[in-house]
């Protein structure tokens, strides 16, 4: 029974995913000029150390931001890169040759920031159409830290501790080539239930 | 000073975990502590020691089911504490540290929910409440910190995704 209605709520945020990568991508494509296409092959949920391994470990270094989901219900929205990851999509969205970006200077936060509120925004406003609901992403926070310090508090302050986290797996392609992030959101109890309830 | 020594066993802690030793070769490891709080406890005339690794500040009344005995402040401490003198430490003579506590989402959120402040706040709490005084701390902040308890030498270790490990 518990099965099925996690099966239910992974495949409603499946097709929110791909809405929002769909919505993401052309806010992209229209701020860098070119065609960025974004993919989102997977849509799992998983545990802390899910999350962290799926950007290289708990103590690795992610660049990425946080937003947090306000409105008729509330959340919190991460996207994070492995540093080097971070910095192929600096060079992407710069139309630069992948490896120019090396270190995380103003820059490359700035664009990360970027970045993170367009994908960010689009998932919760696709969030919000699919569910009926108004919802607002609150500006992003940028992050730069071990992966774990990152993801456990945000399972500290939605108190979903015994839960699992959504992962959604987030390629990042243009004509020159492609990379990969994280987006990771965790809404609160109340969505989950709303959500099953659109879903089932 | 180096942390890595070849011949160290590192034990992870988890979240709401807790791990007790009396092994010289040791390392128990808290690793990324964001809002958590890890907690060091150790007794130089038994050369035994713990950490927990504490997610929350106030388990409310609630009643552990033994997956995750530290989740929450009050009962890390208690349970740290109650297993470390079962093994015949001396609480008089526990050196504590404490660190983690961080708002490391930022300070708007920090201000929303303040569980790294919190969950300070509720282990100093916790150890006045036992009699226990804290040696010596690291907490608040933005940054994620690892922190280590080496057992050879009852040391604690506090590094962040920046520096290089220091001695607390």
């Amino acid at each position: 029974m518990l099965a099925t209605a996690q099966r239910q709520i992974t495949e409603a945020l499946s097709i929110v995913a791909r809405d929002g990568a769909v919505r993401a991508g052309r806010g992209l494509s229209g701020l860098m000029g070119q065609e960025i296409v974004i993919h989102v092959p997977n849509v799992r949920l998983g545990t802390k150390s899910d999350a962290c391994d799926a950007v290289g470990g708990e103590e690795q270094v992610v660049l990425g931001a946080y937003l947090s989901m306000a409105g008729d219900i509330s959340g919190h929205v991460m996207l994070l890169f492995p540093e080097r990851r971070a910095f192929e999509c600096v060079d992407l969205m710069c139309g630069q040759p992948i490896g120019t970006t090396v270190e995380a200077d103003e820059l490359a936060l700035s664009a990360i920031g970027e970045l993170a509120n367009i994908v960010g925004s689009a998932f919760v406003n696709a969030l919000g159409d699919y569910a009926h609901l108004v919802l607002h992403p609150t500006p992003p926070v940028l992050l730069n830290d071990m992966a774990i310090a990152l993801v456990e508090s945000v399972y500290a302050e939605v108190m979903a501790q015994a839960g699992d986290v959504l992962m959604i797996d987030t390629i990042f392609e243009d004509h020159s080539g492609e990379t990969a992030g994280l987006l990771i959101v965790a809404p609160d109890p109340e969505c989950i239930s709303l959500l099953a309830r659109q879903a089932a | 000073m180096s942390t890595l020594v070849t011949d160290q066993r590192r034990v992870s802690v988890g979240i709401g975990q807790i791990a007790v030793s009396t092994d010289p070769t040791e390392v128990l490891v808290a690793y990324g502590l964001g809002s958590c709080v890890g907690v060091t406890f150790y007794d130089p005339g038994t050369r035994s020691g713990g950490m927990v690794h504490v997610l929350l500040p106030d388990s409310e009344g609630r009643v552990s089911d033994g997956k995750e005995p530290a989740r929450y402040a009050d009962w890390g401490v208690a349970a740290l504490l109650a297993e470390l003198t079962r093994r015949g430490a001396s609480r008089a003579s526990l050196v504590i540290k404490v660190a983690g506590g961080a708002a490391v989402l930022g300070p708007a959120n920090a201000e929303k929910f303040k569980i790294g402040a919190r969950n300070a706040e509720a282990i100093k709490e916790q150890l006045k409440r036992l009699g226990l005084r804290v040696t010596a701390e690291d907490l608040g902040g933005t940054k994620g910190r690892t922190m280590e308890l080496h057992m050879a030498a009852g040391r604690t270790y506090v590094r962040t995704a920046a520096s290089s490990p220091t001695e607390l």
